[in-house]
């Protein structure tokens, strides 16, 4: 039987992961179709590319600093350290090149080849963006997919800045860790299923989708 | 009828240091069959892109009907885009079947669905191609591809079309079935710009000009 509060655990850590997709959805999107419209973003695209690999563990060290009790943002009143807006932060952040680097990529080839199309068979400039829009969603619904799954499997910044507390920061990768830890491999296991057949679920969706985006 | 007119065009792509088009001056007028040849890498491409009115000269005028195009208001300059059609070297379909893609120019323009399928299924007809149009546009031949991208825009009636290499891909019977369609519109009154490398048949289609382009210069004019 899986437990009310493993059955908590898991919910926050999709709740928590989401939000955090959300919120790197808001800036990232809009930053790869920026990006698309520059034309000399060989630089930016190489540093965004060197950070999707960034160590969790150093992100949760800078938000650490950042957010603790003596950080540089507590003058502010902003003290965040060890709460869930800390992870949503931190992983918002964490996803934030993957999301920018895998949507610019699909925006790339979109935008340009799309746009040329549309103009050809004299499209106005909104039916231009709608055909972008149409023609790319695929592709970025599987970023953000892809960004949500990584957000869900890191454990370094859920660790470091929410501090599996139970019932409150508690995910399921610090769950585990903890469980691990503690030699309660039975709820670490159940914990490893479940987040297991969610990176599954997300596969298959991914692959879904990549189906329908090549097909139409 | 539209008439288009270059003057001094210079074109070179963003990040390039080499000028693809040098002091380009064409004018095509209504009904024209022009046909502009040259190497790969000539700027045959670009030609087309400029005459079509997607890209913008870095230096030089494109004059439609006697006015600059780049001055226009975005109205006027859809108003001048919907009366000419180009259709690129490598077609990119829609995810779509056959019939959607042809159909997006129509409805774009506000068509409704019985003129739409009445017009999709006369063109796709004449192309001989009616039967694909249930299927996948993502899982047609390379040949099959072209042709459903010339029916796209022959369905607009466009006053002017512009084909990059249309013979490019298609077996012998599918040419002179193309040519033969091409043929019939241009004696309804349509300006065709056709660039290839092939050699025309100027008994199906009586080519009224060919330009030869060699290194983005424009090098020999025959009318």
């Amino acid at each position: 039987m899986i437990s009310d509060e493993t059955i908590a655990t898991i919910l926050r850590s999709i709740y928590v992961s989401g939000t955090a997709t959300l919120l790197a959805t808001t800036w990232g999107i809009p930053t790869s179709y920026i990006l698309t419209l520059k034309r000399r973003v060989g630089i930016v695209e190489a540093v965004i590319e060197s950070l999707v690999g960034v160590p969790t563990v150093l992100l949760g060290l800078l938000l650490y600093l950042l957010l603790s009790s003596s950080g540089p943002l507590a003058p502010l009143g902003i003290r965040l350290l060890y709460t869930p807006q800390a992870i949503v932060l931190g992983e918002a952040i964490l996803i934030t090149p993957l999301m920018i680097s895998t949507t610019y990529r699909v925006l790339k080839n979109t935008v340009v080849t799309y746009s040329e199309l549309a103009l050809s068979l004299g499209a106005s400039k909104t039916q231009v963006m709608t055909l972008i829009i149409k023609e790319s969603l695929p592709g970025v619904v599987a970023s953000i997919i892809m960004s949500f799954s990584r957000a869900l499997g890191e454990l370094g910044i859920a660790m470091m800045v929410g501090g599996n507390i139970s019932g409150y920061t508690r995910v399921m990768t610090t769950a585990i860790a903890l469980g691990v830890a503690r030699g309660d491999f039975e709820e670490a296991i159940v914990l490893g299923l479940v987040l297991l057949t969610i990176m599954v679920v997300i596969s298959i969706t991914l692959k879904l989708l990549n189906k329908v985006y090549s097909i139409g | 009828m539209v008439s288009i007119k270059l003057r001094g065009v210079w074109y070179r792509y963003v990040g390039g240091n080499d000028w693809v088009l040098k002091n380009i001056s064409l004018t095509i007028e209504p009904k024209e069959v022009v046909v502009i040849t040259g190497h790969n890498g000539s700027g045959k491409t670009t030609l087309l892109k400029i005459t079509s009115l997607i890209y913008r000269p870095v230096k030089g005028e494109v004059l439609v009907d006697s006015n600059d195009f780049w001055s226009l208001e975005e109205d006027e300059k859809l108003m001048i885009r919907r009366k000419v059609v180009y259709v690129h070297e490598k077609p990119i379909l829609l995810k779509d079947t056959v019939l959607g893609n042809v159909a997006y120019g129509l409805r774009i323009r506000g068509i409704g669905n019985d003129e739409l399928l009445r017009r999709c299924k006369e063109v796709l007809e004449e192309l001989g191609i009616w039967g694909l149009k249930d299927f996948n546009a993502y899982k047609l031949s390379v040949g099959q591809t072209q042709l459903v991208a010339i029916a796209r825009a022959l369905v607009l009636n466009p006053e002017v079309l512009l084909l990059d290499e249309p013979y490019a891909h298609l077996d012998m019977k599918k040419k002179e079935v193309l040519t033969r369609v091409l043929s019939r519109r241009c004696r309804e009154g349509m300006t065709l710009v056709i660039a290839t490398h092939q050699r025309i048949d100027n008994t199906e289609l009586s080519v009224s000009k060919t330009v030869t382009l060699e290194n983005g210069e424009l090098v020999n004019t025959y009318t």
